[in-house]
């Protein structure tokens, strides 16, 4: 009888392996084996029944074998060698029961209450078990960018899922605004030298009696320094003198009489982004962008695919930078306001940049400042208590200091009483 | 008060068109209304003027500048005034700088005609003055003041709708359709009453010279020279007896022009801009206003678009000044790299009106390949000949036209290809994102305001709010508009955005307005921390808003000039002795004049301000 048993044993080790050889050829380690595939494969001898069970019994008792209860009735999958391994070597029952359960959750990651939840388990066990799996190597703590504030664990060998990383934006379960602020310039700037022309503006015709539009400034002098305000076309009507003493060029005339007062800013006139023909066909388009990234190899371990390409292009849509263009259903984008952008190469603004500590003196990272406005630009466009403000009031226009710094006039003298006044 | 006091500011009011007012029939009491409109207007003064001195001449400026000074004004009364100051003018040998620094505070007074201005622009004979106010009427900057112009709109309304009533439908209006017919009735009416203020401008287009003389003038239009401006004797004299007034709504129709130049200016570029002038200018030479009165443009069958009808490339060339280089502005591609299909696409939105599209295109093929040759076969009279034929088949009444295409061919070489260049600045237009032409039909243009405007609105307010919370604060609100309502977790995704970024930065836009939060309960309990919160933003709302703002602002500024008039009333009483005025820096004190020029600096500036808060409540509210 011993030896029968003895022999029993020697088979269904035996067969075991045999199963087990022959699932592993059948499919990956997510296949789900059902009675009947099992049955199929030809190893059980005579279809008994009553020795697959016993054969099955033993891989799941060695961890080879996952049961997984499948809408058809029990299943189950294979697990590597190496993994069953860690499993036995674990002290309890318990531990094995978390370990099983943070296994299951993948490369999603499981947080440490739902393990608790899951297993019905005293918190102080459960604790317990994840600090052996953790100092033992087999379990990590993990960040998942959806609910950074909850401790997630995650099987060590595992790399966390997209979802838990929240993609290629994320270092750490951090957005990486840097990484984000640096590819967004290079596209910006590959969209802006493709999309627009770099020419020369030449100056109109003077010939005809044509000047060259200038920028009207008033000088603040002595107010706020290299502070040029954009004169308003109608206050040249205020102020006759002014326009005498400004001579006529602060005005010039085109074909429908209107007065010119805008110009671009003030650079120096000479290399200007056109935009290109109605109709251009080169545009370019998300695909080339993703290609160019790719090609300049500007990400070395992470690779940006078309649809993350699509949401920085989104993202400087949004800013207002580049608008999307549909020539013949090419759908490309270009950049705003052409003729206003700086021309200055890239490399040079990466190395002022350097130069300056990061910081552009006096010019928005990537565009253009936008145009300017009356409201912003008055004292009450930014006043903090703009609301508050009323005659009587605690802050009023008689009393307004914003008002005085902003015409330059003595602070000291504000205090005066008499500034009552009525309009 | 007394009543001579009260009879006396209300006629003042009244001049300047400050007040409605309407005489009841029954018991003859006359109810007075404040016309903010037009106060409001007011601020607009400078724009206006410098305006009509850009686009008409520096004369019309002076006849303007008298015309809002005095309000409206009998045409011989203004003949006399300016009959004054030429004879004032032509005796004086030196003239006397008139108190332009003072000008706010002048509009009290009524019929103060002082205006002497430099001799180059001023009204040197009174034929001169006629002919200047008839460009006046013609561009429908000065109206007509008749009896029904003292009525509030209500009134107007009231009275018309009381008229049609009695006349149309004595048995009372019956059922939908007559309800409709009863509101075209009542439109008719008052578009009648509106047109009454033209009958002037009708009664030079009968006399048959305004047309000869618009052409006229939109070629010289521009020159700075007096000479254009001299008297022409064909101009009818205006009957003496009319009493005119400033069309401002007019007025708005050419500030919008200007504005939408500028920012076509800054979008695409300058020559491009200069284009979409010439085409505003020839669109907008019958459009009454800028904004349609629901009221009284219902539409009537079988009538064209209410005012924006169409302009041909042709009619832009000729009113294109020739000192504007068409080449430049535009970057170059060859040929290949250009889809003409794509860029002569021809949109005949809005769609009621069915064009034949594919005949369309066809048609602006061979357009362009017509330019082609004309580049080509330069000098040759083949090509002058092919002007000709154009000229006369598609507009036999511009005869001018023609002549205007043989002297270019002939004449200069080496701007041969300006149609077509033209063309690529109208392309280019018409391709915008914005949409700025509308490419109708082949070799037509006109443009959408409404949408275009609200293009522009929308444009106005991202800079307010780039400049006020910065690239990230527009980015998500661009973000909103574009998607409708989000919560902020989609918020953040979308915009690649820090949580504490996008929180920080929303709330800081919820206060200013920009945007709008809403609570989506999940359930019937509405409980609090389960409920959804989604921003979203009202451009309507915050347009509002801003606008609200800006009067605010622009109040403040005047007070702010009112509280440095206050401190400095001392040095100001000094300037305003007539021993002292025109001669300040001689006469005064350095110390009292440094003074005097700060305020003066300060002055400009404050004024400065609220000329370009109006810019922006102007875009907002009226264009």
């Amino acid at each position: 009888m011993a030896g029968n048993e003895a022999d029993d044993a020697a088979k269904i080790a035996i067969l075991k392996d045999a199963l087990y050889d022959e699932v592993r050829d059948h499919g990956s380690e997510s296949r789900l084996f059902s009675q009947k595939d099992l049955m199929e494969l030809g190893i059980i001898p005579a279809g008994n029944l009553l020795l697959l069970v016993r054969v099955v019994q033993a891989l799941t008792d060695d961890k080879l074998f996952v049961g997984v209860n499948s809408g058809a009735g029990i299943a189950w999958r294979w697990r590597s060698r190496e993994d069953a391994k860690k499993y036995t070597s674990l002290p309890n029952d318990e531990t094995m029961m978390v370990y099983a359960v943070v296994d299951e959750a993948g490369a999603d990651g499981i947080w440490n209450r739902t393990i608790k939840h899951k297993l019905n388990m005293h918190e102080a066990v459960v604790k317990n078990c994840i600090k052996y799996l953790e100092t033992k190597g087999f379990i990590a703590s993990m960040k998942n960018v959806e609910h950074p504030n909850k401790k997630m664990y995650i099987k060590a060998n595992l790399r966390p899922s997209e979802r838990a990383t929240g993609g290629p934006w994320f270092t750490d379960g951090e957005l990486d605004s840097a990484f984000i602020a640096e590819l967004e310039d290079i596209v910006f700037e590959y969209i802006k030298t493709h999309s627009a022309y770099l020419g020369n503006q030449g100056l109109p015709r003077d010939a005809a009696g044509l000047r060259a539009p200038k920028k009207g400034i008033i000088k603040t002098e002595g107010g706020e320094p290299s502070r040029g305000v954009k004169r308003p076309a109608t206050e040249i009507t205020n102020d006759d003198q002014q326009v005498a003493a400004s001579g006529p060029s602060s005005k010039t005339y085109h074909a429908d009489g209107t007065a010119v007062t805008t110009a671009p800013g003030g650079r120096p006139r000479g290399k200007v982004y056109l935009p290109m023909p109605a109709g251009y066909r080169h545009y370019p388009t998300v695909l080339d962008i993703a290609q160019m990234i790719n090609d300049a190899g500007i990400t070395n371990n992470t690779t940006l695919g078309p649809h993350e390409i699509q949401q920085l292009v989104d993202v400087l849509t949004y800013d207002g930078l580049i608008e999307p263009i549909k020539v013949n259903g090419r759908r490309g984008y270009r950049v705003t306001r052409p003729t206003k952008q700086d021309t200055v190469a890239f490399s040079e603004r990466q190395k002022q940049r350097e130069q300056t500590g990061g910081v552009l003196i006096d010019a928005p990272r990537m565009g253009v400042k936008p145009p300017a406005n009356g409201l912003t630009e008055a004292p009450c466009g930014k006043c903090p208590v703009f609301e508050l403000c009323e005659e009587g009031g605690p802050v009023s226009p008689s009393n307004c200091i914003y008002f005085m710094r902003w015409l330059d006039i003595e602070d000291s003298a504000v205090a005066r009483p008499n500034g009552v006044m009525v309009v | 008060m007394s009543p001579r006091q009260l009879r006396h500011g209300l006629a003042v009011l009244n001049q300047h068109s400050l007040l409605y007012f309407d005489v009841s029939s029954d018991n003859g009491l006359t109810v007075y209304e404040a016309n903010t409109d037009n106060a409001y207007n007011l601020a607009r003064i400078g724009k206006v003027l410098e305006m009509v001195d850009t686009s008409l001449s520096p004369s019309a400026k002076d006849v303007m500048q008298s015309l809002l000074l005095s309000g409206q004004t009998r045409v011989s009364d203004l003949v006399a005034a300016y009959q004054s100051k030429i004879d004032y003018a032509n005796n004086a040998a030196k003239l006397v700088k008139h108190e332009e620094d003072d000008w706010p505070e002048l509009n009290g007074a009524n019929g103060d005609v002082q205006v002497v201005k430099k001799p180059d622009t001023s009204i040197s004979s009174t034929g001169q003055l006629n002919s200047v106010l008839c460009r006046l009427v013609e561009a429908e900057l000065i109206e007509v003041v008749h009896k029904k112009t003292f009525l509030s709109p209500q009134d107007i309304l009231r009275d018309v709708e009381k008229e049609t009533l009695d006349k149309d439908f004595p048995a009372g209006v019956k059922g939908g359709k007559g309800k409709i017919e009863y509101q075209e009735k009542v439109a008719e009416g008052l578009r009648k009453v509106r047109d009454e203020s033209k009958s002037l401008k009708r009664k030079l287009e009968q006399n048959g010279t305004a047309a000869k003389r618009r052409k006229l003038f939109s070629g010289v239009g521009i020159s700075n020279g007096n000479s254009a401006y001299e008297e022409e004797p064909g101009d009818p004299s205006l009957d003496p007896k009319q009493v005119i007034r400033i069309n401002w709504e007019k007025c708005l129709v050419e500030l919008r022009n200007r504005r939408l130049y500028q920012f076509v200016a800054d979008m695409i570029g300058e020559p491009t801009a200069y284009v979409y002038a010439v085409l505003l200018k020839l669109l907008t030479k019958r459009l009454a206003r800028c904004r349609l009165d629901p009221a009284i443009d219902i539409k009537e069958e079988g009538e064209e678009d209410i005012g924006v009808g169409l302009v041909t490339t042709d009619e832009i060339l000729d009113n294109l000044k020739t000192g504007i280089d068409l080449s430049q502005g535009l970057g170059k591609a060859t040929k290949d790299k250009i889809s003409s299909k794509a860029a002569e696409a021809v949109h005949e939105h809005p769609p009621k009106k069915k064009l034949f599209i594919a005949e369309a295109e066809v048609d602006g093929d061979a357009s362009a390949d017509e330019e082609d040759e004309e580049g080509s076969g330069s000098e040759s009279e083949e090509s002058d000949a092919e002007y000709e034929v154009r000229g006369r088949s598609s507009a036999p009444v511009r005869n001018v036209t023609m002549v205007k295409f043989a002297n270019a061919a002939a004449g200069k070489e080496q701007r041969l290809d300006r149609p077509g260049q033209l063309r690529q600045h109208l392309l280019l237009l018409a391709e915008s994102t914005q949409h700025f032409v509308r490419h109708c039909g082949p070799d037509e243009w006109t443009v959408d305001f409404v949408p275009l405007m609200h293009t522009l609105c929308e444009a106005e307010l991202d800079s307010v709010i780039e400049q006020s919370s910065g690239k990230p604060g527009l980015r998500l609100v661009r973000l909103l508009r574009d998607k409708g309502k989000l919560d902020e977790k989609s918020l953040q995704n979308v915009a690649l955005m820090r949580k504490a970024e996008v929180q920080q930065k929303m709330l800081q836009m919820q206060t200013a307005g920009f945007v709008h939060i809403q609570e989506v309960p999940r359930d019937n309990k509405a409980d609090v921390k389960k409920s959804f919160f989604l921003w979203f933003c009202d451009i309507e709302k915050s347009a509002t808003r801003l606008v609200d703002d800006s009067y605010k602002t622009m109040v403040r500024c005047l007070q702010i000039l009112e509280v440095i008039r206050q401190r400095e009333k001392d040095v100001l009483m000094l300037t305003k002795r007539t021993d002292v005025k025109g001669r300040e820096k001689d006469v005064m004190r350095k110390e009292y004049y440094d003074r005097y020029s700060r305020f003066r600096e300060n002055e400009k500036k404050l004024f400065a301000q609220v000329m370009r808060l109006d810019d922006f409540i102007s875009l907002l509210r009226d264009f």
